[in-house]
Parts: structure tokens; C-alpha cells; sequence
């Protein structure tokens, strides 16, 4: 039930297939205060922005194995924003050129009643959790650091405690298909967090 | 006879093969000082101190190499050989233009004695003949002495920067060691790609926590027996046993529990799309 591939489907109009560029890595709690500082300096100047979301992961299963999955994000601190509905599609298999994880990626705002939706159109919740930390810009360029909370018991999100001792720092753009220079500038980027974060391309289906 | 002859053959040869290597040498060298003064004449502005320094090393290791060559056993005494012009003429030679490079266009009068002399300027010569007198005016113990404080300095100096560049770099590597952990990435990538870790498939020991603290839920467990089943497989099975506390804890709760009882009831019914 995945979405097919983005080169196979034809330009008829409508919406341009955007595509989501991801590099990953981590650092240490202890680490944090020298990364952000770092962060602080290479990226656009803005204000510290930091975020508090709850991510709900919903899965669609159907008649094939692998299920449709659909992310709902809404933010825990800040009143009034919509509801952040995803679909990132499955990594593009390029070639090992491109240096950052490609893959379609639709995102959609939505009002606050998409869990009911959801659930009436038939996904069930398959896992949620809590993310805690900051936004970076530079460019196009989106720099995440940040925290990911387990939630003890489903539905209350004061209950939560960290997965682990370290800090997720994700480095994504959203552009549309085909743009590979992208990848090159966001390799760049990377270079300059170098030693701090190693960020790189991590497929998942390594991890399962 | 024959011996003599053939060791003046050799000589020639030797000195043949010496001149070679010296020309070759001296062109080198004559290269590596036209680059120097081309970067300090067009690129002063931007020259770095170590770009300077890589120059004069070149220049310096020139330098050696060409002593070498002249130091070599296998050289001839140059010493006792003697260069003499020949024919001196004011014409313009175009075979001495070739060779030099357009820079000696005539081989006469004024050329030869700067080209061809072996005594050093009268200043050099100077303080050539001052600097052997103070040599040897000092006692060969108290210069003995001089050359070992020397060398004493230098070795306290070399000792000094070696030992301040490996305590920086230790430092340094030190600082660089702990700012991440693969492990952990990898597990913060799986838990967000795949949930890996969270609620779903969370160890037994703190399931069982979770069951203690959710007495209100109990009312939903009931409802949820129907609801239950769409996690566990797609096929339909009203009579699933109702796990009740650790199948709580896990997922296919949405996220707000008072929607929880109303989307229980709905997908109780056979929701169409479990098919």
C-alpha cells in the first residue's frame, strides 16, 4: 500500500512530489551545551526556538504486509498551532553518491480532531512519544536536536521518561524531487559539526 | 703509458658525469628561486609564513643535494681544475644567448670577470679573515666548551616543543573522544523510524508497573476487548481472550483516552477496512 516511486508517477499537475533530504546522528547530553553553541553560530540568527511535540505513528493495515504508516504531530507548548499530519514514503534506493537519506515526503496541517479521523478511517495508534529540544535554520536547511521521551502510560504525556542519554540531531530539507545539490550542501554542514555530531545517512530497515 | 692514459680517460669521464650532475643540480636550484621571486614579487599580499617557509626549505634541500654531488668520492678535485676564456669578442653569441637563456648575450670583457671569478666580494672577504682570526684566537677547549652549551640549548628547545605538541594533542583527543554514542544513535533513529524501543514493545518489568497505576482503566479494559483485536492480527476474532493489564499497556490505545471509549464501541462493530 506504499505510495509507488516518485519517477514513476507522472507530472499531471497539482502538487510538486516533494522530497524529504535526512541526515542523522546524535550526541551526548553532556555534549548538548557545545553543539548548540556551535549550532547557534553556523545557522541563521534567529531566536532559540525550542519545541515540545507528541508524535502519534499510525498504522493502516491492509490485505499486503506492510503496513501504511501516517504520523501525527502536535505541539505541547505552543497554543493554537495546527495539527502536523506526515507521510514519508519509503528511502529512495539511489546511488551511493547522494549522501542523505531521499524520500517522499507529503505533509499536511490539520485541525485537532485527526486522531478521530484517523481512527475512523481505520488506523490504530501503533506508538507515540514525546519530543523535547530545538529548531535551527540555515537556508532551506532544518537542524533538529532533540529529546525523545517514552510515554508510560498511553494517553498522558506527564508521565514520560527519556529513551536514552543522548540527544537525536536530525538535518532534513524539504525540496522537490530530483535536486541532488542539496544533499552536497547538507553534507557540507555536516562537515562543520564534525567532531562534535556525526551526522550521516542511516537507513532503518539496518535497525529493525 | 696505457695505465695513465686509461686513468685520465676516467678522470675526464668522472668529470664529464660531475659537470652533468652539477648543471642539473644548479638548474634545480636556479627553478626553485625563479618561483620564490615570482610569488614575493605578484603574491605578497596574500603570502602566508609557512608558504615563505616551504620555499626556503626547498631552497635549503637544494642546496644540500648539491653539496652532496660536490662532496661525492666519486667527484674530481674541481679544485685543480682551472677555467680560461679563451676568445673574448664583443659580437653578440648566439650560442651562449641559447644556453643562458637570453640573459649573457656576449661573452666579452666586462662579462667574463663577474662570471668566471672565485674570490668572494672584498666585504665578504673581510669578514671571512675577521671571523678565522677570532677562531683562532679562542683556546680549543673553551670553543669545545661553546659547541657543547649550544648544542645543549637546542636539544633543551626541541625537547620543550615536542613535549607542549604532544600534551595539546593528548588534551585534544581527549575532548573529541565522548560528544556521541553510536549505540545510541542507532537506537534514537530506530525509535523514531519504527517506534523501536517505545511503547509498543516495551520490556516486562515496566509493563507491570503501568498495570498497577491505571485503576480507572479498568472500565476501558471492557470496552477494549473488541478493540483489541485489530493489533494483533488483521483476521477478525471476537472471542480473543482479553489480556487485560499488559495489553493495556501496549499500543493500539489511541492517544486520548476519553476518544479510547468511543472508537471501542466503533471498531467492535467490524470495522470494514480490518478486512
Amino acid at each position: 500500500m506504499e505510495a509507488p516511486p516518485v519517477t514513476m508517477m507522472p507530472v499531471t499537475g497539482g502538487t510538486i512530489n516533494m522530497m524529504e533530504y535526512l541526515l542523522q546522528g546524535s550526541v551526548l547530553d553532556q555534549s548538548l551545551e557545545s553543539l548548540l553553541h556551535r549550532l547557534r553560530g553556523l545557522c541563521d540568527n534567529m531566536e532559540p526556538e525550542t519545541f515540545l511535540d507528541h508524535e502519534m505513528v499510525f498504522l493502516l493495515k491492509g490485505q499486503q504486509a506492510s503496513p501504511f504508516v501516517l504520523r501525527a504531530r502536535r505541539s505541547m507548548d505552543k497554543s493554537g498551532m495546527p495539527w502536523h499530519l506526515r507521510y514519508l514514503g519509503q528511502p529512495e534506493i539511489g546511488d551511493k553518491n547522494r549522501h542523505a537519506l531521499v524520500r517522499n515526503c507529503v505533509d499536511i496541517a490539520t485541525s485537532d480532531n485527526l486522531t478521530d479521523f484517523l481512527v475512523e478511517m481505520g488506523f490504530r495508534m501503533d506508538h507515540e512519544f514525546v519530543a523535547k529540544g530545538h529548531v535551527f535554520r540555515k537556508g532551506i536547511m532544518k537542524i533538529v536536536v532533540y529529546k525523545i521521551f517514552r510515554i508510560l502510560m498511553p494517553g498522558n504525556t506527564d508521565s514520560i521518561e527519556p529513551l536514552s542519554l543522548s540527544y537525536l540531531v536530525e538535518l532534513n530539507v524539504v525540496a522537490p524531487a530530483g535536486q541532488d545539490i542539496v544533499s552536497d550542501d547538507m553534507r557540507n554542514f555536516a562537515e562543520q559539526l564534525k567532531p562534535l555530531v556525526h551526522l550521516e545517512k542511516i537507513d532503518p530497515k539496518r535497525l529493525m | 703509458m696505457n695505465n695513465s692514459q686509461r686513468w685520465c680517460k676516467r678522470e675526464e669521464k668522472q668529470l664529464e658525469l660531475t659537470l652533468e650532475a652539477l648543471i642539473s643540480q644548479v638548474a634545480d636550484l636556479k627553478n626553485s628561486l625563479v618561483s620564490f621571486i615570482y610569488k614575493l614579487e605578484n603574491e605578497y599580499d596574500r603570502l602566508t609564513w609557512p608558504s615563505v617557509l616551504d620555499s626556503f626549505a626547498l631552497l635549503s634541500g637544494q642546496l644540500n643535494t648539491l653539496n652532496k654531488v660536490l662532496k661525492h668520492e666519486k667527484t674530481p678535485l674541481l679544485r685543480n681544475q682551472v677555467i680560461i676564456p679563451l676568445v673574448l669578442s664583443p659580437d653578440r653569441d648566439e650560442e651562449i644567448m641559447r644556453q643562458t637563456e637570453g640573459r649573457v648575450p656576449v661573452f666579452s670583457h666586462e662579462v667574463v670577470p663577474d662570471h668566471l671569478r672565485t674570490k668572494p666580494d672584498p666585504e665578504v672577504e673581510e669578514q671571512e679573515k675577521q671571523l678565522i682570526t677570532d677562531a683562532a684566537r679562542i683556546s680549543p677547549d673553551g670553543a669545545q666548551k661553546q659547541i657543547q652549551s649550544l648544542n645543549k640549548m637546542c636539544s633543551n628547545l626541541l625537547e620543550k616543543i615536542s613535549k607542549e605538541e604532544r600534551e595539546s594533542e593528548s588534551g585534544g583527543l581527549r575532548q573529541n573522544k565522548q560528544t556521541f554514542n553510536p549505540t545510541d544513535t542507532n537506537a534514537l533513529v530506530a525509535a523514531v523510524a519504527f517506534g523501536k524501543g517505545l511503547s509498543n514493545r516495551r520490556p516486562p518489568g515496566s509493563g507491570g508497573s503501568v498495570q498497577s497505576g491505571q485503576p480507572g482503566a479498568g472500565a476501558i479494559i471492557a470496552g477494549a476487548s473488541g478493540m483489541q483485536q485489530v493489533p494483533m492480527s488483521s483476521a477478525p476474532a471476537q472471542q480473543q481472550p482479553m489480556l487485560a493489564g499488559v495489553q493495556m499497556a501496549q499500543a493500539g490505545q489511541p492517544g486520548k483516552m476519553p476518544s479510547g471509549i468511543k472508537t471501542n464501541i466503533k471498531s467492535a462493530s467490524m470495522h470494514p477496512y480490518q478486512r
